[in-house]
C-alpha cells in the first residue's frame, strides 16, 4: 500500500521505530517541561505559562491575545473587550510586575500578581491582580 | 542475524526519541520573559498571618476583632464563592512604599459542594490591613 512494498521490510521497520520514538521524545518532552515549570520545582514559582501570557497582554492591551486566553464568547462581547482596550488611557505604564505565587487543584488554578502602574497624569497605583484558570482558560479576574 | 536487527530497530527507536527531544527543544520558544521589573518578596506580615489563621480555624471572633466592618466586608466580597474554607496558603508578599500586599489562596466549598480555590490579597499599611482586594 502506498508504494511501501517497495521499501525493504527492515527499513520500514526501523523508519517506523524513528517516528513512534520521535512523537514519544517530542511529546513526553512538551509534557514533562510544561509539568516541572508549573509546579515550580526549578524556580519560577510555579507561575503558569497561561498566566504569564495573559498578564503580559493585558499590560500591552493586546485584545485578541486576551481573547484566545479566556473562555469562548460570543461575538458582541468580544467586540466589546476590544473597544474596552482601545479605549483604556494608552499613556498608562506598566513599573513592575511581580509574580506572588498560586496554588492549583485538578484543572483549576490561581496566580496572583502585584502590579505597579504610573498613568500619564503621574498618578501611581500598586494593586494586586489574582488570576483563576481552568483548562488553560483564564476565567476570572480580580 | 535476529539480535543484529532487534539491536538496529532499539537504536533507531531510541534515536528518535533523541531526536523529538532535540527538535522539541529547538522549536520550543517557551514563556516570553518578562519586560518589566519585579520587586523582591517580603516576609508573610504578622498580622496577615493572624487573619489567615483566623479564617483557616474557621474563627469568626477572631476576625471580628481583628479587621474593622469595612475590611470585613471587603473580605466577605473577596472570598465569594467560598462558604466552607479548608486550606489556606501564604503565596508570597511584596513591600513598596511602606504598603505591602501579601497574597492568599483559599481552597474549600462553595454553598453547593463544588470545590473552588480563590485567591485573595491583604493590603497592609504600618502594620495594620486597610484592604482586601
Amino acid at each position: 500500500m502506498f508504494g511501501l512494498n517497495f521499501i525493504p521490510p527492515l527499513v520500514r521497520t526501523a523508519l517506523a521505530m524513528l517516528l513512534v520514538g520521535g512523537l514519544m521524545g517530542y511529546a513526553g518532552t512538551a509534557f514533562t517541561t510544561t509539568v516541572i515549570a508549573d509546579s515550580g520545582i526549578l524556580g519560577g514559582g510555579g507561575e503558569s505559562s497561561d498566566a504569564h501570557k495573559y498578564m503580559m497582554a493585558l499590560l500591552k492591551r493586546e485584545a485578541d491575545s486576551l481573547s484566545q486566553l479566556r473562555p469562548a464568547a460570543d461575538v458582541v462581547s468580544r467586540a466589546l473587550e476590544q473597544q474596552n482596550a482601545s479605549q483604556q488611557a494608552q499613556d498608562v505604564k506598566p513599573l513592575s510586575v511581580t509574580y506572588l505565587g498560586g496554588s492549583s487543584s485538578g484543572r483549576l488554578s490561581v496566580h496572583i500578581y502585584a502590579v505597579e502602574i504610573q498613568a500619564g497624569s503621574g498618578q501611581y497605583q500598586f494593586f494586586p491582580l489574582a488570576l483563576t484558570i481552568v483548562g488553560g482558560k483564564v476565567v476570572r479576574v480580580e | 542475524m535476529n539480535s543484529a536487527r532487534a539491536a538496529l530497530i532499539l537504536a533507531t527507536f531510541l534515536g528518535g526519541i533523541v531526536a523529538g527531544v532535540t527538535i522539541y527543544a529547538v522549536t520550543d520558544k517557551g514563556a516570553e520573559a518578562n519586560p518589566y521589573t519585579s520587586l523582591p518578596r517580603a516576609a508573610e506580615p504578622a498580622v496577615t498571618a493572624d487573619v489567615a489563621r483566623a479564617l483557616s480555624t474557621d474563627d469568626a471572633k477572631a476576625l471580628s476583632n481583628q479587621l474593622d466592618m469595612e475590611v470585613l466586608q471587603q473580605l466577605q466580597t473577596a472570598i465569594e464563592p467560598l462558604t466552607d474554607i479548608r486550606s489556606m496558603k501564604f503565596v508570597g508578599a511584596v513591600e513598596k512604599n511602606g504598603r505591602t500586599l501579601a497574597a492568599y489562596v483559599a481552597g474549600g466549598r462553595t454553598s453547593d459542594g463544588t470545590d473552588v480555590l480563590v485567591g485573595f490579597v491583604l493590603r497592609v499599611t504600618g502594620d495594620q490591613i486597610v484592604g482586601v482586594n
